[in-house]
């Protein structure tokens, strides 16, 4: 076996150093009637490395991906283009084969990326400080409901029903088992267009909720002013958690931090990190300074070492798991280190200008289809930053669309009600990046037009 | 370590001074030894009323956390807002700047065991 | 200093100091050139438009490749040297997987594009889930959790479901070893139980009287790590879990350590009800400096219909996501989870395959035991006999030259090792937990050893300095974790 350096003369000769007659001995502490014969388990048989190349190759080809289709996928997972550089720092060994940095020293490439990666998190989203990241946005958000809950000492959580249905399934799971109720607000589904009805959301805020969740822009696309909402929150002194999906929008619109939010979380895959089928992503969580303190997760901090030279520790660990066990914030362990590293190689290579451009020409491809629908379909109206709703006149005519977008090597949106079971199956949740073209746009109003036919 | 007669102790190695209804809190110089460096403290919001063995701060070292209960029942009426900038002064000086919460006793609740100074010396080395 | 030292010193190549993103100053270079429609911003949007530049320093890419060179150079990583880091089982990670996961089909595939465009992908995940059902001994598998400790979330979920459809609903508490994970008792109060904590044996186990004392009506599970994270496997384990199940409650595993027991022995079939696994320990996938990882949980029929959804599902030769159950814990992520890291497992546990993979455990558990035997006359070795993947010691005999447990792990990594888990697990005091890991020749352990060694001689010849300045080699020495945490300083100002 090549991942295995020892011969059987080794193995022999170790065993007879500790007066081991064979390997068994070494296992003579499991109960016999335990022990497997072994190479017997349903597992397939062992491929060499030209094997598995081939299984994987082959495997692979049977899936549509990015490189031979355009995709106007989004609802929280985004196709936005990966410069070479991000996958090759991340495959450095030093990055991709490092453990949790504990021994600080021997670390500090990746927690100086670390405390890289949380100064531009916090800049972009324009809150006070970002942790070193999440499993996702979904477990991001229900993690900054508890939080919330600790923070007010209150129990009640408002979630709008413009939060993308995941964020809020999985929020709502995490509070299930706590005491309080977890509201979901009902909206967009049932008005004439998707979006947040904000005057809705207010009034289910009570002097018991401890926080209202929002997405902005919303699970639709749909981009709105929060101060109503901040206001709100503040003469019910309750917290304000704004979440979001393609993190890019705030080098365009107004961050979440500018519209008052008290915790910002959301999702950094737009940031340098691939599809993959869902996963690894990237969870961001963000707040301000002042709450700190019930922050869960890794964060990494500023300090000198034994000669005074600047370093970085992973620190106020006594809210973690293996100090405060029981009590503490949360019980996350393993977060997304790696994706902490692509995403700050990216908003490295970006910049302000770069992430701008990425973020105008998401918007502008969106903008430029909307604009040219035919007259057999509907957008919602409104102010959008890269999604928005397409509404056809039945699930047939949908459906055929699909179809005939599929042929022309087109993903031409997400069928609303596999996500949003409250949606009708005449829905369409379309999304633009900049690796949309104008090209593309064409051939997707055509497609639109020969369904039509 | 120091053990200053003025005060009295409990076996969880909070100190705490009576003076008429007021009742001033911290941890013992023991207590402040074992933790290591101190790095934050938890303050009890001012109004908040304590029965006597609740736990009503938190105090921490780069990697322990421990409860400060209150050895007597009653409603913080101060809370020593310097640590929030210096908690250091638990380490340096515990039961001066060290301090972290008074509080007016009521007078219909019985306190937990409080130990002199002997007897805490006493109760240390057993 | 002793002058053998150098030979077990790890290479110090040119070590550069490298400024933060945000002190390269100087005006942005042009911006990257990037595809897209180059329309204006919509009009609905332009009374929504940032006021402030974020501060995003941009970095032309040279530069920027420079900046992280450095920095990953300040790192150690398994492909750097020994990293005997106990209950993490830091092993190679082989090449070919990361070359597999970046295939377009792969890595650049959206979660929710049609099921009919992704069966390759779904094929090499359900078999994931087929296979580590079968190595687990636990049938039926969720591949949704995103790491160990959300693993432990949902099978507490699933136990929940399970007792309360049982009509059990009193049943709230989680009996947890004083030797376990931290995340244990963590997990259990976000599902809202609570722990009680079971003192261990003199030998380190679980001790029979204690759980027996601790069981009752309100029992809803206990929570184990076998082999225990003091390298000890938990021989009574049938006992353990028959007494369990007879108080009405339910067995949990922690997988942390399957390392020791791939290919050997199946926790199903010693009666545990459901069972963790950390795909990033033992099925080789990179830690990345933190994470990904995967937490994938096996269970047996008991607990089947309580599965997170989705599920990949098998029907003839397609394969499709199941997202809808009646009884299910419903969805922790909002994805099927991270299949990066399960293309990548697959990978692995093809390149072994059903003739080879016991000896994963072989390995692993011999290079443990031959830490074990040559360092045991030295260090303090708390709990007798064989140990499984990793082993434990003490600084018991070096406290009385005043050395403790961090100058030992700090010395070694001027010795050109990255340092044993240490102060873990609590039930001894001064802990080294050392795991070697499967993928380390005789040689490395040796050298690991003799460094050992020579620290325990640098010890009993009074050269406590050495110990207490160490680490002297890596580009930064002790760091102050006091002041980090007493003023933390998160982000970079502006």
């Amino acid at each position: 076996m090549r991942f295995l350096p020892h011969t059987d003369t080794d193995r022999s000769a170790m065993l007879e150093s500790m007066g081991a007659a064979s390997i068994a001995d070494l296992f003579a502490d499991i109960p016999a009637e335990l022990h497997l014969e072994r190479g017997q388990l349903n597992i397939a048989d062992a491929l060499s490395e030209a094997g598995i190349v081939r299984k994987f190759t082959k495997a692979s080809e049977k899936n549509r991906n990015a490189t031979n289709t355009r995709y106007f996928l989004g609802g929280g997972t985004y196709n936005h283009f990966v410069p070479a550089v991000v996958d090759y720092v991340i495959s450095r060994g030093e990055f991709l084969t490092a453990y949790t940095p504990y021994q600080p020293e021997i670390a500090q490439g990746t927690l100086q990326a670390l405390f890289e990666f949380q100064t531009m998190i916090a800049r972009l989203t324009g809150m006070d400080v970002s942790n070193a990241s999440m499993y996702e946005a979904a477990t991001a958000t229900a993690e900054a409901a508890l939080m919330a809950r600790r923070v007010s000492r209150k129990k009640r959580v408002v979630i709008a029903g413009s939060v993308n249905p995941r964020y809020r399934s999985v929020t709502a799971n995490y509070l299930s088992r706590l005491d309080g109720e977890c509201i979901e607000v009902a909206m967009g589904n049932d008005t004439a267009d998707f979006g947040t009805d904000m005057d809705r959301l207010i009034a289910s805020i009570d002097d018991s909720t401890a926080c209202v969740i929002v997405q902005y822009p919303d699970f639709y696309g749909s981009v709105y002013d929060l101060a109503a909402l901040r206001a709100a929150c503040d003469a019910n002194k309750c917290l304000m958690v704004v979440a979001f999906s393609d993190v890019t929008a705030f080098a365009l619109i107004e961050s979440p931090g500018a519209m008052g939010a008290d915790i910002a979380v959301g999702s950094g895959q737009s940031l340098g990190i691939p599809m993959a089928f869902g996963g690894p992503h990237l969870g961001l969580f963000t707040c301000k300074q002042k709450y700190l303190r019930q922050m869960p997760g890794r964060v990494c901090g500023l300090t000198r070492d034994a000669d005074g030279k600047r370093g970085f520790v992973l620190t106020l660990s006594t809210r973690e798991q293996h100090i405060r066990r029981e009590k503490a914030t949360s019980n996350i362990c393993t977060n997304q280190g790696l994706m902490c590293t692509a995403a700050a190689t990216y908003m490295s290579l970006m910049g302000d200008a770069g992430l701008a451009t990425i973020a105008q020409r998401s918007a502008a491809a969106l903008q430029m289809l909307v604009s040219r629908l035919p007259d057999h379909v509907s957008a919602a109206a409104g102010a959008h930053y890269n999604e928005n709703v397409i509404s056809f006149a039945n699930q047939s005519a949908r459906d055929r669309f699909l179809n005939i977008a599929q042929a022309q090597d087109i993903f031409a949106g997400i069928a609303l009600e596999k996500i949003d079971v409250h949606a009708e199956p005449r829905h369409l949740l379309v999304s633009t990046t900049e690796m949309i073209e104008e090209a593309d746009i064409n051939d997707y109003l055509a497609a639109l037009e020969a369904a039509s036919e | 370590m120091t053990i200053p007669a003025n005060l009295k102790y409990t076996k969880d190695h909070e100190w705490v001074r009576i003076d008429g209804d007021i009742a001033t809190f911290g941890i013992s110089d023991h207590a402040q030894e074992a933790l290591g460096d101190i790095v934050f403290v938890e303050l009890p919001d001012i109004g908040r009323e304590l029965d006597a063995g609740e736990a009503y701060a938190v105090v921490e070292s780069v990697k322990a956390v421990s409860d400060v209960y209150t050895p007597v029942a009653g409603e913080v009426v101060e809370v020593n807002d310097g640590l929030e900038a210096e908690p250091e002064h638990v380490n340096t000086d515990a039961y001066g700047a060290g301090w972290i919460a008074k509080v007016k006793i009521s007078a219909d609740t019985a306190s937990v065991e409080l130990m002199t100074d002997d007897e805490y010396t006493t109760f240390l080395e057993e | 200093m002793n002058n053998n030292t150098s030979k077990y010193s790890a290479t110090q190549g040119i070590q550069h100091e490298e400024a933060l993103l945000f002190e390269h100053a100087h005006e942005a270079p042009e911006s990257i050139h990037l595809p897209g429609v180059e329309g204006a911003v919509p009009e609905a949007l332009q009374a929504f438009m940032r006021q402030q530049p974020a501060n995003i320093p941009g970095l032309s890419e040279p530069e920027a490749v420079r900046h992280f060179v450095r920095l990953s150079q300040w790192n150690h990583g398994i492909e750097t040297g020994f990293y005997p880091l106990g209950s993490c089982t830091m092993k190679y990670n082989p090449r070919v997987n990361e070359q597999v996961a970046r295939l377009p089909g792969l890595a650049h595939i959206h979660p929710d594009q049609p099921e009919d465009t992704v069966q390759g992908a779904l094929e090499l995940l359900y078999e994931v889930q087929q296979w580590l059902g079968e190595i687990s001994g636990l049938p039926y598998v969720t591949l949704q959790p995103a790491a160990g400790a959300h693993g432990e979330l949902a099978g507490l979920m699933m136990i929940r479901a399970c007792l309360d459809a049982r009509g059990d609903t009193k049943r709230r508490t989680v009996l947890v070893p004083d030797s376990a994970h931290g995340t244990n008792p963590a997990s259990a109060a976000l599902c809202g139980m609570h722990t009680v904590e079971l003192k261990s044996g003199a030998d380190g186990r679980i001790d029979l009287a204690e759980l027996k004392a601790h069981l009752n009506n309100e029992t809803a599970a206990l929570m184990m790590t076998n082999p225990n994270t003091a390298g000890a496997f938990e021989s009574d384990i049938k006992e353990i879990c028959q007494l369990v199940h007879d108080a009405g409650g339910l067995v949990y595993g922690d997988g942390a350590n399957l390392n020791a027991l791939v290919g050997v022995a199946r926790p199903g079939d010693m009666g545990l009800d459901c069972l963790h696994i950390n795909v990033h320990k033992t099925f080789a996938t990179p830690h990345g400096g933190g994470g990904p990882g995967a937490g994938p949980v096996a269970v047996n029929d008991t607990l089947k219909p309580y599965l997170p959804v989705p599920r990949i599902v098998k029907d003839g030769e397609n394969y499709y996501l199941e997202s809808t159950s009646d009884t299910s814990i419903g969805s922790i992520l909002s994805t099927l989870g991270q299949s990066g890291v399960y293309v990548r497992a697959n990978a692995y546990i093809s390149a072994y395959g059903r003739q080879s993979l016991y000896k994963i455990a072989e390995d692993a558990v011999l290079n443990a035991n031959y830490v074990l035997h040559r360092l045991k006359d030295v260090y303090h070795v708390p709990f007798e006999g064989v140990c499984k993947h990793e082993c434990l010691l003490t600084d018991e005999l070096q406290n009385k030259h005043g050395i403790k447990t961090l100058d030992i792990a700090k010395r070694l990594i001027d010795l050109g090792f990255h340092p044993m888990t240490v102060y873990f697990p609590l039930i001894v005091h001064g802990a080294m937990l050392i795991e070697p890991t499967e993928t380390e020749s005789r040689e490395t352990l040796d050298s690991f050893c003799d460094a050992m060694l020579e620290i325990a001689a640098q010890c009993e010849a009074g050269e406590t300095d050495l110990l207490h300045d160490a680490p002297l080699s890596p580009i930064r020495r002790r760091l102050d974790e006091t002041q980090a945490a007493r003023k933390p300083v998160l982000v970079w100002p502006q």
